[in-house]
């Protein structure tokens, strides 16, 4: 008993002694919780410039889309996700669809296309942003579609992550799923900290312009 | 790509399945399930399968060039491949057995998973009962996500048909494809990773990795862990290799421990090992701490749903089953001796009868610190023990053993001690010195060790999930619950008054409470036979029989002169150094876990718990130990009789038992899960895939366990009538 206690305990000092010389590695840049969420300057189906800092004071939601893949499809065609839209927005929340596919790549779409997107699924997003360069999803590390990020009014990240609970493509998933979106909305209209504020996202790979 | 052309690619996968044509005759390979994307069977290494064995099938994926399946944890995008299983009674399917993934890239994106073609192998367990002549039909649903850009969700229905026969007719081509994807799977590493921590960057220390080792790659099971993409710097480490990692963005690690497959080459031989990492600790909790702002905490998942409880209620919990362990047998004797003793005194000093009382609860106290800090202190450093822990050691029970016979002697009055083994019994029935008082409080903690009291597991559990100075409180409340007793009667002498006058009547109790002592040693002796084997047995009996022959040596010399006295002394050395040397040669605990001993009871296993949820069987899980004193009751009371035994019957339960007499990681990280940190835990998993268990209480009454089983089968017992 005694020995092993021992051996333990300099296993403990060990790794103790570990935690202090990892060291030298790599700096990445992915936005931070609890962090200002990364500008970005895109344009939206309109062909009109949008900036983050145009929306401050508001709470902005950003949802990375590729209409195609099979599991935006599943929110999409289940209304969960026009539904959703619809929740936030009602709530003078901005939810902006972001669409990251360069020409020639799945999900992809101009500004006509976009709107007739908008209009065919009847999802009710307050704007559609086109960034097929890929700078702005880059910028945030989208990684999935879908992709869910969510900003305070002040400006900072406060969720970044999958929309629900369930990684699958599957309609029948959808019964359930526990919205991470909605949870994470609903703690901070009541001013609580946001539990899970950091999730894996999951779906298609986001496709972007290869950088120039 | 447009919505239509999606829609194509949808049509073309359900197509595929409506190809499937029922398997013609027998054959160890089902239709394929085909897409443009990918071709897709079922294949089993035996032709004809034999009752009571093991073998192998697997799923086949011939992927087209440029497109690719996914591993376990998928990377960055994705799904992993799934298979449910559709098994006639009886059978079981274990998990996939993954063969190494690779690292596939899409930038800034990575992904895990497989390209070209694809073995997926699944074991499938045969029952006894299969009948020769039969056919077993095999039915797999598998799900699989496959993609090249873009992404196609596939299934297929999976039937194939195999005679069972008096023996297995091996399927040589499939076996030896099988066999050769199976050779291949990444191999348990013969070394402890550990995962170390600062900031963003963690760091993967490989001791067994030697430095010639090149293309280091390390795939984490959890996908919450690293950030895939990042870069995997090699960095010398001592005699091994450590991997510089990043952490992900959605970090969270939920346990001490984390598992995963570390893929590099050996000149330019590919080499594939399965990981255990031992995470430290700080990493454990602090999930993105590296998140400056009030605004947003990540939580760890739901605690379990034992720790729910509130520290009031644990401390509750943690008195009245410190209480209750006064009652045990071999806690109760030494305490109403020292009540006894107490009945003595009082007549003369009421003064020094509450000092002693005093002096009791300090010894109390003391010994629940050290055992305390010992339990904290290794949980803390990721060493999972529980409560009880001190028992897995064969040579801390013999010590027991030793202890309880002697203490049985010496109520007998085989021999009287004097001041140089003082508190081994001596302050139990005489007034002895203040030494005496706070040695019975330490004796009283140590022979309750063996002893969990209901109340008690739920407020270990809680107390180990808690930081160090409310566990710390938890524990504390069980001393005062297990010290209260006899300081109330220290102070309140009166109550004594009830006994009849000190007399002869105190001597025979005295004797006969030496039995109880005796009857808890030779339980300790079992309880090394089982961990130690018959060498166990002998070890524990040589060192009662060296430990009485030491104490009566030692009174003999008591009474005689100088030169006896260093002859009698040098003797008992010579005694306790050969006999010390020989237990602790062969207190060796037995290789390998320790057998299920019931007849029709099953070993646990996460998978078989798993594999029998998905036969839509109620597992009923018994996590014990032979040292556990409750467990054993609840198992002579209650699990063994024949009302429980046909309901489980009826109901198709599942009795699993897991077994914890020597120590076990799994079994100790499964009880963590369940909020405790020892045994008896008691769990009912619903028959349903995944479903979660139900938690029952530490003492099982017959009527709890059969209704509990209803619960999980969903129904009532058919011969309900019989109860």
């Amino acid at each position: 008993m005694k020995a092993m206690t021992r051996q333990t305990f300099i296993a403990g000092l060990a790794l103790a002694g570990l935690t202090l010389t990892a060291g030298a590695g790599f700096a990445q840049n992915a936005p931070k919780i609890g962090a200002a969420a990364p500008a970005f300057s895109v344009v939206d189906a309109d062909g009109k410039p949008q900036k983050l800092s145009d929306f401050a004071g508001k709470t902005v939601i950003l949802e990375w889309t590729n209409h195609d893949c099979p599991y935006v499809r599943k929110h999409y065609n289940s209304a969960t996700m026009q539904n959703l839209q619809k929740d936030m927005t009602k709530d003078g929340v901005v939810w902006l669809s972001v669409i990251s596919s360069p020409p020639g790549e799945q999900g992809y779409a101009d500004g006509p296309q976009a709107k007739n997107l908008t209009k065919t699924r009847d999802a009710a997003p307050s704007n559609v942003l086109l960034d097929p360069k890929g700078a702005m999803g880059r910028a945030y590390h989208a990684q999935t579609t879908p992709h869910m990020y969510i900003i305070n009014p002040q400006g900072t990240l406060v969720y970044a992550g999958a929309i629900d609970d369930k990684p699958s493509a599957s309609a029948s998933s959808l019964n359930g799923a526990k919205s991470y979106v909605r949870q994470a909305m609903t703690e901070l209209k009541a001013g609580k900290p946001i539990s899970e504020a950091a999730t894996k996202s999951y779906g298609c790979a986001i496709k972007l312009a290869p950088t120039t | 790509m447009g919505d239509r052309s999606a829609n194509r690619f949808l049509r073309q996968g359900l197509l595929a399945l409506a190809l499937l044509t029922p398997a013609a005759g027998f054959a160890a390979e089902s239709p394929a399930v085909t897409s443009p994307r990918l071709s897709a069977t079922l294949v089993s290494s035996r032709d004809t399968v034999q009752p009571g064995e093991r073998f192998q099938v697997a799923l086949k994926q011939k992927i087209t060039k440029g497109w690719h399946t996914y591993w376990a944890n998928p990377g960055d995008s994705g799904e992993a491949t799934k298979i449910d299983w559709t098994l006639p009674e009886g059978y079981a399917a274990g998990e996939i057995q993954w063969p190494a993934p690779k690292a596939i890239p899409f930038p800034p994106l990575v992904n895990f998973g497989f390209e070209g073609t694809v073995l997926l192998p699944v074991e499938i367990t045969v029952p006894e009962s299969a009948k020769p002549g039969e056919t077993l039909t095999l039915k797999a649903n598998a799900t699989w996500l496959v993609c090249e850009k873009i992404c196609i969700p596939e299934e297929g229905l999976f039937t194939l048909d195999l005679p069972i026969g008096p023996a297995a007719v091996v399927d040589e081509q499939a076996q030896q494809r099988i066999e050769a994807v199976r050779a291949a799977l990444p191999q348990p590493a013969q070394f402890k990773a550990r995962l170390t921590g600062e900031g963003d960057r963690l760091a993967l220390a490989l001791p067994g990795i030697g430095k010639a080792a090149t293309d280091l790659r390390f795939f984490p099971l959890s996908d919450t862990l690293i950030d895939h993409a990042a870069p995997q710097a090699l960095a010398a480490e001592g005699e091994g290799a450590s991997l510089q990692l990043t952490r992900s963005s959605a970090f969270k690690i939920t346990r001490p421990e984390l598992s995963g497959v570390v893929t590099y080459r050996e000149g330019s031989i590919p080499r594939a090992l399965t990981l255990v990492a031992d995470v430290e600790p700080s990493l454990v909790t602090a999930a993105t701490e590296a998140a400056p702002s009030g605004t947003a905490v990540v939580r760890t998942p739901a605690p379990p749903p034992e720790s729910d409880l509130t520290l009031w209620a644990a401390l509750a919990f943690a008195f009245a089953g410190g209480l209750i362990l006064n009652l045990m047998p071999c806690v109760l004797p030494v305490l109403f001796i020292k009540a006894l003793g107490f009945a003595q005194l009082a007549q003369a000093n009421r003064a020094e009868v509450r000092e002693q009382g005093l002096l009791f609860l300090c010894g109390v106290l003391a010994t629940f610190l050290v055992l305390a800090s010992i339990v904290i202190g290794l949980g803390a450093l990721g060493t999972s023990v529980g409560w009880g822990f001190q028992l897995q050691s064969p040579p801390v029970v013999i010590a027991l053993a030793v202890i309880m016979a002697l203490i049985g002697f010496n109520l007998l009055g085989a021999f009287e001690v004097g001041s140089s083994v003082q508190g081994v019994g001596h302050g139990l029935a005489s007034s002895g010195g203040r030494m005496g008082a706070f040695m019975t409080g330490a004796l009283a903690v140590i022979v309750a060790t063996p002893c969990t009291a209901p109340f008690m597991g739920a407020a270990m559990g809680y107390a180990l999930t808690q930081p160090p100075a409310l566990a710390l409180c938890v524990f504390l409340a069980l001393a005062l619950g297990f010290a209260a007793p006899v300081v109330m009667l220290s102070f309140a002498p009166g109550w004594l008054r009830l006994l009849p006058k000190p007399g002869r009547w105190m001597v025979i109790l005295k004797q006969a409470f030496a039995f109880p002592m005796f009857a808890t040693a030779i339980w300790l002796v079992w309880v090394a036979s089982v961990q130690a084997g018959p060498m166990g047995v002998l070890a524990a009996l040589v060192a009662v029989l060296a430990a009485g022959f030491l104490v009566w040596l030692l009174g003999l010399s008591r009474g005689a002169g100088g030169r006896t006295r260093v002859a009698t002394s040098i003797l008992a050395l010579l005694v306790a150094i050969g006999a010390g040397t020989f237990v602790v040669q062969s207190a060796v605990p037995s290789d390998g876990p320790s057998e299920a001993r019931a007849g029709e009871v099953e070993a646990w296993s996460p998978e078989r718990v798993a594999a029998l949820q998905a036969q839509g069987r109620p597992v009923f899980v018994n996590f014990t130990a032979a040292w556990c004193i409750t467990c054993l009751a609840n198992e002579r009371v209650s699990l063994s009789r024949q009302e429980v035994k046909d309901a489980f019957a009826s109901l198709k339960v599942a009795y699993l038992k897991a077994d914890w007499t020597n120590r076990d990681k799994v079994i100790a990280q499964a009880l963590a899960e369940h909020g405790r940190a020892g045994v008896p835990l008691y769990l009912f998993y619903p028959a349903s895939k995944g479903g979660q268990a139900e938690i029952l209480p530490q003492l099982l009454t017959t009527d709890m366990l059969i209704t509990a089983a209803e619960r999980a089968a969903g129904r009532e017992v058919k011969t309900a009538a019989s109860r």
